[in-house]
């Protein structure tokens, strides 16, 4: 049964300065000033998304929580959303909920990630979301607006906030917002939504509980098995028995894995191989916490368990010889959902 | 909360009006008598800790005995028949985490 109306409490205030010290002080946002979330502004995004208030759009069920559209759409707003942009928070915080990802424990885990976003397939253009120059970085409305509504609705309505539920050490600017979407353009592979199942006019969000990325710069030439073999040993770096790692691979050197054929799976499989390494050299380099005195010192261990658990993702500016690696919390598996568009409500 | 205004500006509250706050679970006046369980989350040293801790208790309290758990990882919630067990055996448990 749904209803139309909106079942969130109210605050009342004379003055727009005061509503956004109301918010700040009791902990309400992310740190920065909001887009006060007043009921024409939510309608509009649930009216976007063709959706009623109530309508259930995920259970977590460790916290028994029941994601709501309005309080998605409360997200959205505050954190300045256009309602184009909301398909895409309704997709990431409905994959939340699915129980691999694990988002009661990676919110209060010490390791102090982040829910980032990465977006694949013609929506993200449609809405200008930003693949290319400084992807990761300001400057994008839809790009830095969707990732904040993700995580101010992870602290708002789930209760993640700092000193509170998110005991995180140090924490990571991500936390903030981090979401990009996938160059389709300067990519000689289908995207990663296509990677997946999903059609050539399908658009997928895939959430991960990410940690900082970790930029790489490597001038060393243009043969894949060179620059990757870089990449593979800031991956070391990380440690072993990761989740999963995003690799975000800029335009000059997808550039050259276009000259040289290769396709996503190579990349994954010589990333895999390369990284791992016996035993006794994780254990010289002080990555293994608690060393057993019966393990067998040449024992393989990879950084991740399997070469499908690194997503290549094609991202970034033309000019400059780049990579962005970035690792998963470990008791976390990236999800991924479909954005529900005018495309797919017609089918 | 906001003094009720003249001019109204009226905003949604974006928490969870559902969401049930913690309750600490009620303390027995004394652990005489009483059977204490030991749920560790599996860290390294957490059983260790775990059971010095009710190495002190039965120091200072005559307990009925101790029931140990491990849930088999920090990063997962235990299931629900463990809890139960505990639940149903022991007047006390101890959930801690060491590294």
């Amino acid at each position: 049964m749904t209803s139309s109306k909106l079942l969130s409490g109210t605050f009342q205030f004379s003055q727009w300065e005061e509503a956004q010290e109301y918010y700040l002080e009791n902990g309400l946002t992310d740190g920065l000033p909001i887009v006060p979330p007043s009921e024409e502004r939510v309608r509009a995004m649930l009216q976007y998304a063709g959706l009623a208030p109530n309508a259930v759009i995920g259970t977590e069920t460790i916290r028994q929580k029941r994601f709501t559209a309005e309080k998605a759409a409360i997200a959205a707003v505050m954190a300045g959303c256009k309602p184009e942009y909301f398909p895409v928070v309704l997709a990431a915080v409905a994959a939340a909920c699915e129980r691999p990802f694990n988002l009661h424990a990676s919110s209060t885990s010490t390791n102090g990630v982040t829910v980032l976003a990465l977006v694949s397939g013609p929506y993200a253009a449609q809405i200008g979301m930003n693949c290319g120059v400084s992807l990761m970085g300001a400057g994008n409305r839809a790009n830095a607006t969707i990732g904040r509504a993700i995580n101010l609705f992870k602290a708002g309505f789930y209760g993640s906030i700092p000193r509170d539920m998110d005991n995180s050490t140090l924490g990571h600017p991500g936390k903030f917002t981090f979401c990009f979407a996938e160059d389709l353009e300067h990519a000689p592979w289908p995207s990663l939504a296509q990677s997946k199942g999903f059609g050539p006019q399908d658009s997928t969000v895939t959430i991960y509980a990410a940690n900082a990325p970790l930029q790489v710069s490597i001038y060393t030439g243009k043969a894949p098995e060179d620059f990757l073999t870089a990449v593979s040993h800031a991956m070391l770096g990380l440690g072993h028995s990761l989740s999963e790692v995003l690799v975000v691979v800029g335009g000059e050197l997808m550039g050259y894995l276009t000259e040289a054929r290769w396709s996503r799976q190579q990349v994954q499989d010589f990333l895999y191989q390369k990284t791992r390494r016996p035993l006794r050299e994780w254990v010289e380099w002080h990555r293994v916490d608690h060393p057993q005195p019966g393990d067998n010192p040449d024992r393989l261990l990879g950084c991740v368990a399997e070469p499908g658990r690194i997503t290549v993702a094609p991202g970034g500016g033309m000019a400059g010889a780049f990579v962005s690696i970035i690792p998963s919390w470990g008791g976390s598996r990236s999800i991924t959902r479909q954005i529900q568009t005018s495309h797919t409500a017609r089918r | 909360m906001p003094t009720q205004p003249q001019q109204s500006l009226v905003f949604l509250d974006p928490r969870d009006e559902n969401a049930k706050p913690a309750a600490l679970a009620s303390r027995p006046a004394s652990l005489d008598g009483k059977v204490i369980g030991l749920f560790s989350n599996n860290k390294p040293h957490s059983e260790t800790m775990l059971r010095m801790i009710a190495d002190l208790i039965g120091e200072r309290y005559a307990i009925k005995g101790v029931l140990e758990h491990n849930k088999g990882g920090h990063q997962w919630p235990a299931n629900k028949e463990a809890l139960q067990e505990m639940a149903g055996k022991c007047d006390v448990a101890i959930h801690a985490t060491a590294e």
